[in-house]
C-alpha cells in the first residue's frame, strides 16, 4: 500500500528528501502544472518556504524521530500531499509512512484494523463519520489545539476555514474530532458547443433543466447523465437535488423524511431528468461513467462534484475541454438553492501510540502555507486564502473555481449532517440509494420508491 | 494392431460421409470462435493500455489508433509494479509449494486408506474453503497481529495455503483413486514399508499430476484479493496493488491495463512451460 | 491386541494426515468459532461496549426480512445458472479439443488466459466494454444494426450478464479439469462403439460422458462453492443493482458487516451460507459416492 516506498525511513535524511522534492516539482511540471515560472511554490526547498511554518509559536521538533501511518484513499488530497510531505520531515523530524489504497480497498480493510482496535494507522482519511466517532475510533481534538505547546491560534486562523468546513470539524456534541482537508460541492457542468448548436443557454430552474436536457438528447448523445448506480454513491448527488426542492432525508431533529413531498418530488426531477434525458444503462452510472461519457462527449451536461474540474479540463483526458460551462443547481419553485457538499477529513486514530506526531502532521497539512503549495497543484483546500491564490485559479480554472466556491458557500451543512454524520449513515443511504436507483430505470415512481425507502431507514432506526 | 476392427461393417451413406467430412470444419470454427471469445476483453486490455485516456474512454472505440507506450513506461519507471510482482511471487510460489508438501500425503491417504472418518475428514478439507470470508476477516485480522503473522511473506503464505489446499487435496485424490492397487502391493511384497510405497512407487507417477495441480494452486494464489489486502500492509501482492489505480473520481486505465498486462507475462510463461505437463498430467489414467 | 502392521499402518496414516490437519485447524479453527459466537451476538463494531449474546436474534432477524430471501434466491439461481453455463461449455469445448488437431498449444494457452488474467483489471475491462453509451459491445450491435442494450439495467439482463462475465473466467477451469479427464480415459470401448456405427456425438453422450463423471463432480463442487460466494464480478459491474435485484447473500454479508458494521448479522449470514453449502455439496457427493476410497489398502 505503500505508494512511496522509498521514503527515508527513520529520522532526517536532508538530501534525500530535497531530491524528491525537486524530482516532485520535475513531474509536476512535465504535467503542464508549472507552466513557465509561474509557481515558485512547487520548486521551492525548505529553506525557501521553511520559515512560513517555523514562525508559528509551535514546537514542531518536539515529537523527532517518531514515524507515523497515513492511512489515505487514492484522491486528489493524497497526491498533492504526498510530493510535500518532505517538507514535514524536515520541518518536524517525524516521518511519515504514506499508504495509499482505492476506495473499495481502504472501505474493506479499515474497519476491519480499527474494528480490532489497530494501533496503526495514526492518521487516516474518515470515510463514514458518524460511524467512526460512534464507534470511538477518533480521538478528541480539542486538547490537541488547546495544547499551547502543540498549537497556535492565531498562526492557525481558523476564521480561514470555510464555514461548511468548520461546521465539519464538529460533532454533535461539539466536540472537534474531524480535520477537514478538502472542498467540494455540487455543480452543473454543461458543453457549450452543443448547448450554442441547439441555441439553448445554461438553465437556471429544474423545468428548465428538463427542456434543456430532453432538447440536448439525440440519437448520439444523451442530454444529461448523473449517477444511479445502486450502491449507494448516487445518494450524494440526489441529496442535494432533496435540499433545493426544500426537503431533507433526516431532518435537524433526526426524523426520518424521505418520502416527505418535497424529498419525493426532487427524486420525482431526478429520476426523472435521468430517465428522460439520460443515456441508456443509466441504472449502472457510477461517477466514473459519468465523467467519462461527459469528457467522451456522450452527454452534454451533468451535475456532480466540483472536483470533476480538474479532469474535464485536462486535454489528454477530455474532449470536452475548453467549452465546459460551470453552473450551479438550478432553483427549484422558489426554495433556496441547497447543492451537496463535502469535505473530506482525518482524523486520529484514538488507539495510535503516536497522537501528538499525529496532531503536527494534521496541523501541517492544513495550514495556510501548506494549501497554498497544495492548491497550486490543483487541489481543492478548505481554505479561503488558498482558494483566492493565483496558482489555484489558474490550475482549477476560474469560472469552475468561482462556482464551486458559490454552490459551498450556498449548500447547508446541517442537513448534510444529519444525513450523512448519523451513526446509521450507511444504512440510509443504502435504501436511498436504491430508490434513486429504482426511479431513475424506471421502475417505480417516486412516490412508491421513497415510501418504501422511508420503510427501511425506519426498520433500521429501530 | 487394431486393423481388423475397423472395416465397417457397410458403407456408410453419402450423408452420413458428407457429414463427417464437414465435422473437422465445424469442430474448429467453435474452437477458434471460442478462443476469441476468451481472447477478446483480454485484446480490449492491451488496446486500452496503448492507449491515451481521452482514446481509452473514447465515444467510438477506436480499433486503429496510434499505440503510445507511456504507460508501459510510467508503470515500469515507476517500480512498484516491480515489487507487486516480487510479492506475489514469493507468496504464490510459497503457498503452492506448501500447499503440495502438506496437501499431497493427505490426498494420498484419504484416496487410498480406508479408516473411521475417512470421507468426513475429507468433506471438512472441502469445507475449509465454503465460509464467506466477511465474518472472519476480524477474527483472522486479531489473530495475526497477535502472532506477529501480519505484514509477513509468511503470514500470507500460510493464508493462502488454507484457501488452496482443498483443492490440491480434492484433485489429487482423484489421480491417486485412478491408479491401480496393485502397485503398492506388488511393493509391500517385496518388504517396503508404508512410506516407502508412497514416496517411491506412488508418487513418481503422478509427477505429471502434481504439475497440473500446481498450475491451479498457482493461479488461485496469484489472484487472491481479500486476504492479501487485510493480512498485509507493506506486502501488496499482484491484485491488491492493481486495484489502486482505481482512485476516487478516477480510473487511472492506463496504467491499470498496462499493469495487468505485464503481470500476466510471468504467468502465461509459468503456464505455458508447464502446460505439456497440465494435459499430460491429467491424463494418469493412461497407465491403468 | 493391535498387529505391529496395523500399528505401523495406523501411524503412517495419521503422520501423512497430521501436517495439514494441524494447519487447517490453526488457521481456520479460532476465526470459525468467533464467527459463530459473533452470529449469536449483537456485535456491532459501532458500539462494541455494548457486547451481549442475542443467541438467535440475528437468525430470526435474517429469516423475517423479505431482502435475505431475495439475496438467496438470486444467490442459488446465479450459481445454477452460471455452473450450467460453464459446465456445458467446459465440458463442450474440452470435447472438441480432445479431437483436435491443429494449433492446439495455442489454443490451450489463449483457453487459459481469463483465469490467469487478475481478476480486478478483467472485471474492470467488462465494466468499460458493457458500458451502454462507449461501450464496445453496444458499437458493435449498433454497427450490425442492432439496437443498443443496457446491458446490466434490467434485473434479467444484468443477472444474465453476470453470468456470463463469470462463465468467461471460469469456463477454463472446467474445461481444464474435463480436458484432462479425457486424456485419461481408456479410448477402446468409445472406438469399439464407433465400429459399431455409433457417430462421434453418440458415443460421446454414451460412454465419454459417464467416464469423465468424478472429474466433473471436482471441479463442479469446487465451481458452486465459489460460484456461490462470488463477489468482486458482482460488486464492481453492478453494485448489487438494478435496485436489489443482483444483491446476492455475500453483497448482503459485505454490506451488512463492512458497511453497516453489524459484525454479527453479518457473521450469522456468512454462517447460514456455510450451512447451505454444506448440505448442498453433502447431498451431491454424497449421490454420486465420491468419498469412497476406491482401491482401499
Amino acid at each position: 500500500m505503500t505508494k512511496s516506498p522509498n521514503w527515508p525511513q527513520g529520522g532526517f535524511h536532508l538530501p534525500m528528501s530535497r531530491r524528491r522534492l525537486l524530482q516532485a516539482g520535475t513531474v509536476l511540471a512535465g504535467a503542464g502544472v508549472l507552466s513557465s515560472a509561474a509557481s515558485p511554490l512547487w520548486a521551492a526547498t525548505f529553506e525557501e518556504v521553511g520559515d512560513q511554518w517555523t514562525s508559528a509559536d509551535i514546537d514542531w521538533k518536539s515529537q523527532s524521530g517518531k514515524t507515523i501511518v497515513l492511512n489515505a484513499v487514492q484522491h486528489p488530497w493524497t497526491d498533492a500531499i504526498t510530493p510535500l510531505i518532505p517538507l514535514f520531515t524536515e520541518l518536524t523530524g517525524i516521518t511519515v509512512d504514506v499508504q495509499t489504497q482505492s476506495e473499495t480497498e481502504y472501505t474493506a480493510e479499515l474497519p476491519v484494523k480499527l474494528g480490532a482496535k489497530s494501533a496503526s494507522p495514526d492518521v487516516y482519511m474518515v470515510w463514514a463519520i458518524g460511524q467512526a466517532i460512534t464507534a470511538g475510533w477518533l480521538e478528541n481534538l480539542d486538547g490537541y489545539y488547546a495544547n499551547s505547546e502543540l498549537s497556535d491560534a492565531s498562526w492557525w486562523d481558523g476564521d480561514d476555514l470555510f464555514p461548511s468546513a468548520r461546521s465539519f470539524q464538529k460533532w454533535s456534541d461539539g466536540v472537534r474530532y474531524l480535520m477537514p482537508i478538502t472542498a467540494e460541492s455540487q455543480v452543473m457542468f454543461m458543453n457549450q458547443t452543443m448547448l450554442d448548436s441547439k441555441g439553448l443557454s445554461a438553465p437556471s430552474t429544474m423545468e428548465e433543466l428538463m427542456e434543456t436536457a430532453v432538447a440536448l438528447k439525440s440519437d448520439d448523445v444523451a442530454g444529461i447523465a448523473m449517477r444511479a448506480k445502486s450502491s449507494g454513491d448516487s445518494t450524494w448527488p440526489a441529496g442535494g437535488f432533496i435540499f433545493s426542492y426544500g426537503g431533507a432525508i433526516i431532518d435537524l431533529d433526526g426524523k426520518n423524511v424521505i418520502n416527505s413531498p418535497e424529498a419525493v418530488a426532487a427524486i420525482e426531477m431526478y429520476g426523472g431528468l435521468l430517465n428522460k434525458a439520460g443515456p441508456v444503462g443509466i441504472s449502472s452510472y457510477q461517477w466514473v461513467e459519468c465523467l467519462n461519457d461527459y469528457m467522451a462527449e456522450a452527454i452534454a451536461m451533468g451535475c456532480d462534484s466540483s472536483n470533476f474540474a480538474t479532469d474535464i479540463a485536462n486535454p489528454d483526458k477530455s474532449q470536452a475541454a475548453g467549452h465546459t460551462t460551470y453552473g450551479t443547481i438550478p432553483k427549484a419553485g422558489s426554495n433556496p438553492i441547497k447543492p451537496n457538499m463535502w469535505h473530506w477529513t482525518a482524523g486520529i486514530n484514538s488507539n495510535s501510540a503516536n497522537k501528538e506526531a499525529a496532531w503536527l502532521f494534521l496541523q501541517w497539512a492544513v495550514s495556510k502555507p501548506t494549501c497554498l503549495l497544495s492548491s497550486a497543484a490543483g487541489l481543492a483546500t478548505p481554505r479561503a486564502s488558498a482558494w483566492a491564490s493565483d496558482g489555484f485559479q489558474k490550475r482549477f480554472g476560474k469560472q469552475a473555481a468561482d462556482t464551486a466556491l458559490a454552490s459551498l458557500k450556498a449548500g447547508d451543512g446541517d442537513l448534510f449532517k444529519a444525513t450523512w454524520f448519523h451513526p446509521k449513515g450507511p444504512q440510509i443511504l443504502d435504501a436511498f440509494g436504491i430508490a434513486v436507483n429504482q426511479v431513475a430505470t424506471g421502475a417505480m415512481d417516486a412516490k412508491s420508491a421513497m415510501d418504501a425507502a422511508a420503510a427501511k431507514i425506519d426498520a433500521d432506526l429501530g | 494392431m487394431k486393423a481388423d476392427r475397423r472395416q465397417p461393417l457397410q458403407p456408410l451413406s453419402t450423408r452420413v460421409r458428407a457429414g463427417r467430412a464437414l465435422m473437422p470444419w465445424i469442430r474448429r470454427a467453435v474452437l477458434w470462435i471460442f478462443a476469441l471469445w476468451c481472447l477478446f476483453p483480454i485484446y480490449w486490455l492491451v488496446t486500452m493500455s496503448l492507449k491515451r485516456q481521452v482514446d481509452a474512454i473514447s465515444r467510438k472505440p477506436k480499433f486503429i489508433f496510434e499505440p503510445i507506450w507511456d504507460n508501459y513506461l510510467s508503470v515500469l519507471a515507476n517500480g512498484e509494479v516491480w515489487q507487486y510482482f516480487q510479492n506475489s511471487a514469493i507468496v504464490a510460489l510459497g503457498a503452492t509449494a506448501l500447499s503440495l508438501i502438506l496437501g499431497i500425503p493427505t490426498a494420498y491417504v484419504l484416496a487410498r486408506y480406508r479408516f473411521t472418518g475417512n470421507a468426513d475428514f475429507g468433506f471438512w478439507i472441502l469445507s475449509t474453503r465454503m465460509t464467506p470470508p466477511v465474518a472472519m476477516l476480524i477474527p483472522f485480522f486479531v489473530v495475526y497481529v497477535q502472532t506477529g503473522l501480519f505484514d509477513t511473506y509468511i503470514g500470507l503464505i500460510l493464508a493462502h495455503v488454507a484457501i488452496i489446499i482443498s483443492i490440491v487435496v480434492w484433485l489429487m485424490k482423484g489421480f491417486f483413486e485412478d491408479l491401480p492397487s496393485e502397485m503398492e502391493e506388488a511393493a509391500f511384497m517385496d518388504g517396503a514399508t508404508h512410506f516407502q510405497a508412497f514416496f517411491h512407487i506412488c508418487l513418481p507417477v503422478t509427477l505429471p499430476g502434481i504439475a497440473a495441480v500446481a498450475i491451479l494452486a498457482f493461479l488461485f494464489s496469484w489472484n487472491e484479493f481479500l486476504f492479501s489486502l487485510v493480512l498485509a500492509d507493506r506486502i501488496q501482492t499482484v491484485p491488491v496493488g492493481l486495484y489502486s489505480f482505481v482512485g476516487y473520481q478516477q480510473i487511472a486505465w492506463g496504467e491499470l491495463s498496462a499493469s495487468a498486462v505485464i503481470m500476466l507475462a510471468p504467468v502465461l510463461a509459468f503456464v505455458f512451460v508447464f502446460q505439456r505437463q497440465l494435459v499430460r498430467g491429467l491424463t494418469l489414467g493412461a497407465i491403468k | 491386541m493391535i498387529s505391529p502392521a496395523a500399528r505401523d499402518r495406523r501411524r503412517f496414516v495419521l503422520l501423512m494426515l497430521a501436517p495439514a490437519t494441524v494447519l487447517l485447524i490453526g488457521l481456520t479453527l479460532v476465526p470459525f468459532i468467533v464467527s459463530v459466537l459473533f452470529s449469536l451476538s449483537n456485535f456491532s463494531l459501532i458500539t462494541p461496549d455494548d457486547f451481549a449474546f442475542s443467541w438467535f436474534e440475528n437468525y430470526g432477524k435474517m429469516f423475517d426480512s423479505p431482502e435475505f430471501w431475495n439475496a438467496l434466491r438470486i444467490t442459488v439461481i446465479f450459481t445454477i445458472a452460471a455452473v450450467a453455463v460453464e459446465l456445458v461449455l467446459g465440458v463442450g469445448i474440452a470435447a472438441l479439443l480432445h479431437f483436435e488437431t491443429r494449433a492446439v498449444p495455442f489454443l490451450r494457452l489463449v483457453y487459459l488466459l481469463p483465469l490467469a488474467i487478475t481478476p480486478v483489471a478483467a472485471v474492470f475491462t467488462f465494466r468499460i466494454m458493457l458500458n451502454p453509451s462507449l461501450g464496445i459491445f453496444n458499437y458493435m450491435l449498433k454497427q450490425v444494426g442492432l439496437p443498443p442494450q443496457d446491458w446490466l439495467g434490467t434485473p434479467g439482463m444484468a443477472l444474465a450478464t453476470l453470468v456470463v462475465v463469470d462463465a468467461w473466467q471460469w469456463t477454463p477451469f472446467i474445461m481444464l479439469i474435463a480436458a484432462g479427464g479425457l486424456a485419461a480415459m481408456d479410448e477402446e470401448p468409445l472406438e469399439a462403439a464407433q465400429m459399431d456405427g455409433a457417430g462421434p456425438i453418440t458415443s460421446f453422450f454414451h460412454h465419454s460422458l459417464p467416464m469423465l463423471f468424478p472429474y466433473l463432480a471436482v471441479a463442479v463442487v469446487f465451481r458452486s462453492i465459489d460460484a456461490f460466494k462470488t463477489f468482486d464480478i458482482i460488486f464492481v459491474l453492478t453494485g448489487g443493482g438494478p435496485g436489489i435485484a443482483t444483491r446476492t447473500l455475500n453483497l448482503l454479508a459485505y454490506k451488512q458487516g463492512i458497511e453497516f458494521l453489524s459484525m454479527g448479522y453479518a457473521a450469522a449470514l456468512a454462517i447460514v451460507m456455510l450451512i447451505i453449502t454444506i448440505i448442498a455439496s453433502q447431498a451431491f457427493l454424497r449421490r454420486i459416492n465420491l468419498f469412497r476410497p476406491k482401491a482401499a489398502l
